[in-house]
């Protein structure tokens, strides 16, 4: 059993984009690659960062993982079985052990639903016995400290703060006992004094459960403080894998390196140097050939048009897709 | 001083009462400089600011207060003097670049329209001006030709600076410019704005909740918290000596990227309700230092030379500021 939790292969996610009328007269179907060829493990009690911009496919490449959609080529294993070919009672299992949290708590719940049914709803979905349903609510509340008196359970979303929804949303999330929850930019909506709330319970989670998970966000910052690993993406592909601490303090990739020196700090004392990076992000249905980064890469050559950089392994457990690193 | 806003007092009329989004606001902007407004949403801190513009909602009231440009108080005008002001002198930067921009109209169509109609200008010379102001803030000439949602969203934002631009104005209030936008493309972007600024020596106001931005290009910060300024003065003053414990709060609720896993304490609670707020300090409900006298309001105190904390504490904000940095300091403070 020393198989990690999830094996992703070759993954690659396209969608079509709506055709102009010289596509329609030429007969193409234009499409948008959004991830493309990621390869990565996830070992059990594991949490990875995945950070990009918007458009980079870190949201897509989340949505998979938990088979909300489907992939267009290559396979996601976890615990060795291929999510996509599954009967159905191991699609139910699968769905018991892997769950989704989303990013605005204040549409992630049933408006008509009290916060007792919407935490209930997993355990009648997965045939938990009724009897052990109080054990179960009380134990996600208390995991994500949420205050657990009857009224409590019997308010409806619109009484609730942003960050206890997004709690809420959480305890649903674990309601279940996961092996593996993946958590779409589950702070962006919440104001700054309530985020540290949520991504303390996030750590306390991942100590106390030994869950994997999976955390994407477009802050460098946040991943760094709940993720052991990231993984940074760039128009659909992973330019850079490896311990965050590492990838924060000695960033490899050109891309990578362009995105820690972006994040601002509260202090006075910072480096206003310019970025090493050049322009906006490229048009994603027609990216550039060879590294997708090259265009706006301060160290590309001429290979880096011709022939497409493997993420490869250098050492320390860090892997970088760059021809010059 | 180029801006003095003193006791403003903003109420907006809704179906329950009146709510006092902005409760006796004062700062000022020294000519040339970039002051900070920060706080969480509902902390009535767009409310203030736009109220120097005079873009408010029908619902909006001014209770009280003095807003002075130059001398010149803002509120007594009317509001035919108050749009000969627009754009010269004051220009906003509104929080998502789609409100800046009309959808159906070419961005140069929009740029010259301003100083056309603003600026006096003929339509040649608006012309020629649009392009210059858009290569000041980085676009290229032919994107005139462009309709808003041809751009993306950091050229949106460059469109909408080049915009408050147009007619020189002296003070420039920027709404959260970049909060939507990507980090790399925010960092470029405060960059070609915080050019700018030295470059004509504008003065400006920038609202966020985002207190890395502030210090990144503020000189002056306010803090408000539930209608009120809690804190103000320089920023690498309040940033690295805050005399007022929501500050120390934020600060502490703040990831930061280069620091070591320092642990972040949430503030516990939510900001009150402004239909019926806490008597005294308004924060006092979810701050770990309250003593009897909260009850009171705070008196200004200077932490230092033209930095102030309203606190009844304040003066032992030293000590404070160590309790502060520790987790359990912000664990069960909240009595609701």
């Amino acid at each position: 059993m020393n198989q990690p939790l999830i094996t992703v292969e070759r993954l690659t996610k396209r969608f079509d984009v709506s055709r102009s009328m010289a596509d329609i007269l030429t007969g193409r179907y234009p499409q948008l690659q959004a991830v493309a060829d990621v390869n990565f493990t996830l070992e059990r009690g594991e949490t990875l960062g995945i950070v990009g911009e918007s458009g980079c496919g870190k949201t897509t490449l989340g949505r998979m993982l938990i088979k909300l959609i489907p992939a267009s080529e290559g396979t996601i294993r976890f615990d060795g079985q291929d999510i996509s070919g599954m009967d159905r009672a191991a699609e139910l299992a699968f769905r018991r052990r892997a769950q989704f949290v989303f990013q605005n708590p204040f549409d992630a719940l049933n408006p008509h639903f009290t916060i007792l049914r919407s935490l209930r709803e997993p355990l009648h979905n997965a045939r938990v016995p009724i009897e052990d349903h109080v054990e179960r609510i009380a134990d996600a509340m208390r995991m994500v400290h949420l205050p657990a008196p009857e009224h409590f359970l019997q308010s409806f979303p619109h009484q609730l703060s942003g960050g206890q929804l997004q709690r809420v949303v959480l305890a649903r999330a674990l309601v279940l006992r996961p092996d593996f929850i993946v958590a779409d930019e589950p702070v962006s909506m919440l104001d700054v004094s309530v985020r540290a709330g949520i991504l303390n319970v996030l750590r306390e989670v991942r100590d106390q459960m030994g869950l994997a998970a999976v955390f994407i966000s477009h802050d460098l910052a946040l991943v760094r403080y709940v993720c052991a690993r990231t993984l940074t993406m760039y128009l659909g592909a992973v330019v850079e894998d490896g311990p965050t601490a590492d990838i924060v303090g000695t960033p490899l990739h050109p891309y990578t390196k362009a995105l820690v020196q972006a994040v601002p700090i509260p202090r006075v004392d910072q480096s206003h140097d310019p970025l090493p990076i050049i322009g906006g992000v490229p048009d994603a249905r027609n990216p550039p050939s060879g590294c997708r980064f090259r265009d706006r890469c301060p160290v590309a050559q001429a290979r880096c048009t011709s022939e497409v950089p493997r993420l490869r392994d250098v050492g320390g457990g860090r892997r970088v897709a760059c021809h010059f690193v | 001083m180029l801006l003095e806003v003193r006791n403003l007092v903003i109420d907006y009329r809704a179906t329950r009462g009146r709510v006092r989004a902005v409760d006796g606001v004062s700062f000022d902007v020294p000519a040339g400089a970039v002051v900070g407004v920060v706080g969480e949403s509902g902390c009535g801190k767009t409310t203030a600011v736009r109220a120097i513009t005079r873009i408010m909602p029908s619902s909006a009231v001014f209770a009280a207060g003095s807003i002075s440009l130059d001398g010149k108080d803002l509120v007594q005008i009317s509001d035919r003097e108050m749009r000969k002001h627009l754009w010269r002198d004051i220009a906003y930067i509104p929080q998502s670049a789609m409100n800046a921009l009309d959808p159906v109209w070419r961005v140069g169509k929009q740029v010259e329209e301003v100083l056309v109609d603003r600026g006096g200008m003929n339509r040649k010379a608006a012309r020629a001006r649009s392009e210059e102001l858009f290569a000041m803030v980085g676009l290229e000439a032919k994107r005139l030709r462009d309709y808003p949602h041809q751009f993306s969203g950091g050229m949106r934002q460059r469109a909408s600076i080049a915009l408050a631009l147009a007619l020189s104005p002296k003070l420039v209030i920027a709404d959260e410019p970049v909060t939507a936008l990507d980090v790399v493309i925010q960092r470029q972007v405060l960059d070609t704005f915080v050019d700018l600024q030295k470059q004509l020596n504008l003065s400006v106001i920038l609202v966020t909740h985002d207190i890395s931005v502030v210090a990144y290009v503020c000189d002056y910060v306010v803090v408000m918290y539930a209608g009120k300024v809690v804190e103000s003065g320089p920023v690498a003053d309040v940033l690295d000596s805050p005399g007022h414990p929501y500050t120390m709060g934020l600060y502490n609720a703040f990831p930061e990227l280069g620091s070591d896993d320092r642990e972040l304490s949430p503030i516990e609670g939510s900001p009150p309700d402004l239909m019926d707020p806490p008597k005294g300090c308004r924060f006092r409900l979810r701050c770990p230092f309250a003593i009897g006298d909260c009850m009171q309001d705070p008196p200004e105190h200077f932490v230092g030379e033209g930095h102030v904390a309203y606190c009844h504490r304040a003066s032992e904000a030293h000590q404070l500021r160590h309790k502060a940095k520790r987790t359990e300091t912000w664990v069960g403070v909240t009595t609701e």
